[in-house]
């Protein structure tokens, strides 16, 4: 040990001595909330040495709870060049990065996030998740939105930011609370009480806000289609049906409601309207895997098993991880007697599976929640 | 509503900042100033007076680079960035301006105004009543823009009753009250919405609300009963308009005040307000049991709310359920500590329970109320 000290360059004795000052100073003015104190600490600490992992993690920190992001942006990105386990330091740069706008690398880091297994307190996944909710309805990813939001509600209730950003997505509005049309607030905070009410169970206010929002917005885009989804939810068949289609009156070229439309009606074996729905919801909008999904389940209930197997695949290169698509792509290659690739999309389906409660798409944990591998539709 | 802030309505954090020989307008040093701090600072200061304000903006982001914790630097060029509407970089300034300066009320309050303007509400909202609470170094025209927008703010946070406070003492202290009209109309009728957000087709609602809803906080009851009627009648499906008149109503012809708050509720089967106004009229007229039914209902549909577990609490007491009231009393206090109304029912709930300890504590917490001036 004492060779190691001799040894070590004297340059290098004076940094670490220095930097442990530092440090401990930093510290004390960290846990005695002179926070101002702490970020010249930590900072002069990173100058001194510009590797040290805590110094930068407390500095990020310390910014964050300042509302300084960029600040923070900076500090944490440096800690993350460092840390070889991040823990919530994900999510913490997720969100500096969704306050300085920069939603790309946000929305990367929150995935990230997710993949560690969303470490951090129980405030910090209610946070992160809420805006990692708000950039996917950006996105148009509203099923999931809606998942992570729905989720928030049950564990915390309500809140007016909650039911803004439950109202965003329900209209499928790829906005943030931020910068939607100011003349569209009522429609959205209407929606939002009809969503959060419907989550948290208490069915008969969620009507009561529905009504409300059909007194004045009966004929704006969205409003029977996320009528229809509550229907749904609460297995009212007719009525999700007849919402679809007052939906398709006012927006002729609604994809959504086509494809919840083509699904009801093949649990119902009406298969030409089906069929017919499915199709149009595929070619209006061709990149879209559960379009691609509904009809690949619809031809082959119809017995054109080729034709389904077809659509399914395009569906599988669209999605490749959603395991329902490989249960039904297995389903029907067993029909087709290509048994091998059918044990292939199998075994893709049971290691998918495995993953639930990770990043496994909401739709899909909601379908797998109904399907057993072998059945389909 | 936009704000416009002077320059002037900023020297009180100035003078604060800096001494008063260092506020001296400065010669312009010719030619292009040197790249030391103490050059650019004085540069940027002296762009300034001449109002040379990007000349000046540029000057202090210089200086900051320089030294990125100059307060007056920070609270100038934000000061700067708001007066020319580049609200995000004010706001970014501002933060790190209240991080060093945490007692600058004028410097919360610049920032909730800032944070207004770039849809960051709830924030805006917190640092709007820190500034509210320490105040905005006497300037009126800022005090009265905090106080604005924190009003429309609370409005959409569905703090319906503490928005409507805040705006009657606008209109108390003599604030022009066209201005205030459209807030107190979204408040009254307990709508989320900020001014610019309601719909064309409610705005002549809203208007009519809010100047009846002045004219009654002014006790001019008649012009308030003509325009409360007319928002009834022109808007009698509408969410909000029923319970606004029969609130109204209620202490001047109660039997028309009970028919417009049924009317509210066949409209809104969970509207909370209207339930406990009914169960506080059906106390008074000892309909007992119709209040303790009502006073219930609203208890369930909103627990957190200390005016449901008020009604209930003086339901109950009427009742002769003592102990039931004194629950229900204390779980209204828990929730609104500072309500003096709340901690006069509780008060005689204990004294009618025989609790005079507890009474007596209630008493000592009215009187310490009563010294801070909290609510009603």
């Amino acid at each position: 040990m004492l060779v190691l000290v001799l040894a070590a360059p004297p340059v290098l004795l004076a940094e670490q001595k220095s930097l442990d000052e530092i440090a401990r100073e930093a510290d004390a003015a960290r846990t005695a909330d002179r926070m101002q104190d702490a970020i010249h600490l930590y900072r002069q600490g990173v100058g001194v040495r510009s590797a040290w992992q805590d110094g930068w993690w407390w500095l990020g920190s310390l910014y964050y709870d300042q509302d300084r992001f960029p600040e923070a942006q900076a500090a944490l990105t440096r800690f993350l060049t460092l840390a070889p386990k991040p823990g919530p330091a994900y999510a913490f740069l997720g969100l500096c990065e969704y306050e300085t706008h920069d939603y790309t690398h946000s929305l990367e880091h929150f995935r990230k996030w997710a993949l560690e297994g969303s470490p951090g307190t129980t405030e910090l996944i209610d946070v992160a998740s809420f805006h990692w909710a708000l950039l996917l309805t950006r996105e148009g990813r509203f099923v999931q939105s809606l998942f992570l939001l729905a989720a928030k509600a049950e564990r915390r209730g309500g809140s007016a930011a909650l039911t803004e950003a439950m109202g965003l997505a329900s209209l499928r509005m790829t906005f943030l609370p931020e910068d939607y049309p100011a003349e569209q607030r009522e429609k959205v905070w209407l929606a939002g009480e009809a969503a959060y009410y419907f989550a948290v169970q208490q069915a008969d206010r969620a009507e009561d806000y529905e009504d409300k929002l059909l007194l004045h917005y009966d004929r704006a885009p969205n409003v029977h289609y996320f009528r229809g989804t509550l229907f749904g939810f609460q297995k009212k068949r007719e009525a999700a049906k007849e919402e679809y289609r007052q939906e398709l009156r006012i927006s002729p070229q609604h994809a959504p409601a086509m494809m919840e439309l083509a699904r009801l009606d093949l649990d119902d074996g009406q298969l030409d309207e089906a069929l017919s729905l499915a199709s149009r919801a595929a070619s209006l909008d061709p990149k879209n895997a559960a379009a691609q999904h509904v009809l690949g389940q619809t031809l082959f209930a119809a017995g054109q098993v080729q034709k389904g197997a077809e659509a399914l695949e395009t569906a599988r290169r669209l999605a490749p991880d959603s395991p329902s698509i490989r249960l039904h792509l297995a389903t029907v290659y067993r029909k087709l007697g290509r048994t091998s690739d059918a044990e292939h999309e199998l075994a893709v389906f049971n290691a998918l599976k495995a993953k639930q409660g990770v990043l496994l798409p909401p739709e899909e944990l909601q379908e797998l929640a109904h399907d057993q591998p072998g059945r389909t539709k | 509503m936009r704000t416009r802030i002077t320059i002037a309505a900023f020297m009180a954090v100035g003078l604060w900042l800096r001494t008063a020989a260092a506020m001296q307008p400065q010669a312009r040093p010719a030619g292009t100033p040197g790249s030391s701090f103490e050059q650019l600072s004085r540069a940027a200061d002296q762009a300034r007076a001449q109002n040379h304000d990007d000349e000046a903006i540029s000057l202090y982001e210089r200086a900051l680079e320089l030294q990125p914790e100059w307060d007056e630097g920070l609270w100038n060029v934000s000061s700067l960035l708001y007066e020319k509407e580049h609200y995000a970089e004010a706001r970014d300034r501002l933060r790190g301006f209240v991080a060093d300066q945490p007692k600058a009320g004028m410097g919360w309050a610049l920032l909730g105004l800032s944070e207004f303007q770039t849809r960051e509400y709830a924030r805006a909202l917190d640092h709007l009543r820190q500034g509210m609470t320490l105040g905005t170094g006497g300037s009126q025209g800022m005090a009265r823009s905090v106080f604005y927008y924190a009003a429309v703010l609370l409005t959409r946070f569905e703090m319906y009753d503490e928005s409507q406070r805040l705006l009657f003492e606008m209109a108390r202290s003599g604030q022009t009250e066209s201005f205030l009209v459209e807030p107190v109309g979204l408040a009254a009728l307990r709508m989320p919405l900020l001014p610019d957000e309601v719909p064309y087709d409610r705005r002549e609602m809203v208007r009519l609300a809010g100047e009846a809803a002045l004219a009654a906080n002014d006790q001019h009851r008649d012009d308030a009963e003509k325009l409360f009627r007319q928002m009834a009648a022109g808007f009698p499906n509408e969410p909000g308009a029923h319970f606004l008149y029969g609130a109204f109503l209620m202490d001047l012809r109660p039997e028309e005040g009970i028919r417009e708050m049924k009317r509210e509720l066949e409209i809104s089967p969970f509207h909370v307000p209207a339930r406990v106004r009914l169960a506080e009229e059906y106390v008074k007229e000892g309909q007992v049991e119709a209040a303790l039914a009502l006073a219930a209902e609203a208890v369930k549909l909103a627990p957190e709310d200390a005016s449901t577990h008020l009604a209930w609490g003086e339901a109950l007491s009427a009742k002769g359920d003592l102990s039931g009231a004194v629950r229900e009393l204390e779980a209204a206090r828990d929730r609104a500590p500072d309500t003096v109304g709340i901690r006069w029912a509780l008060f005689r709930a204990y004294n009618a329970a025989g609790r005079s300890q507890d009474a007596a504590r209630e008493k000592e917490a009215i009187e310490k109320l009563a010294q801070t001036g909290s609510q009603p």
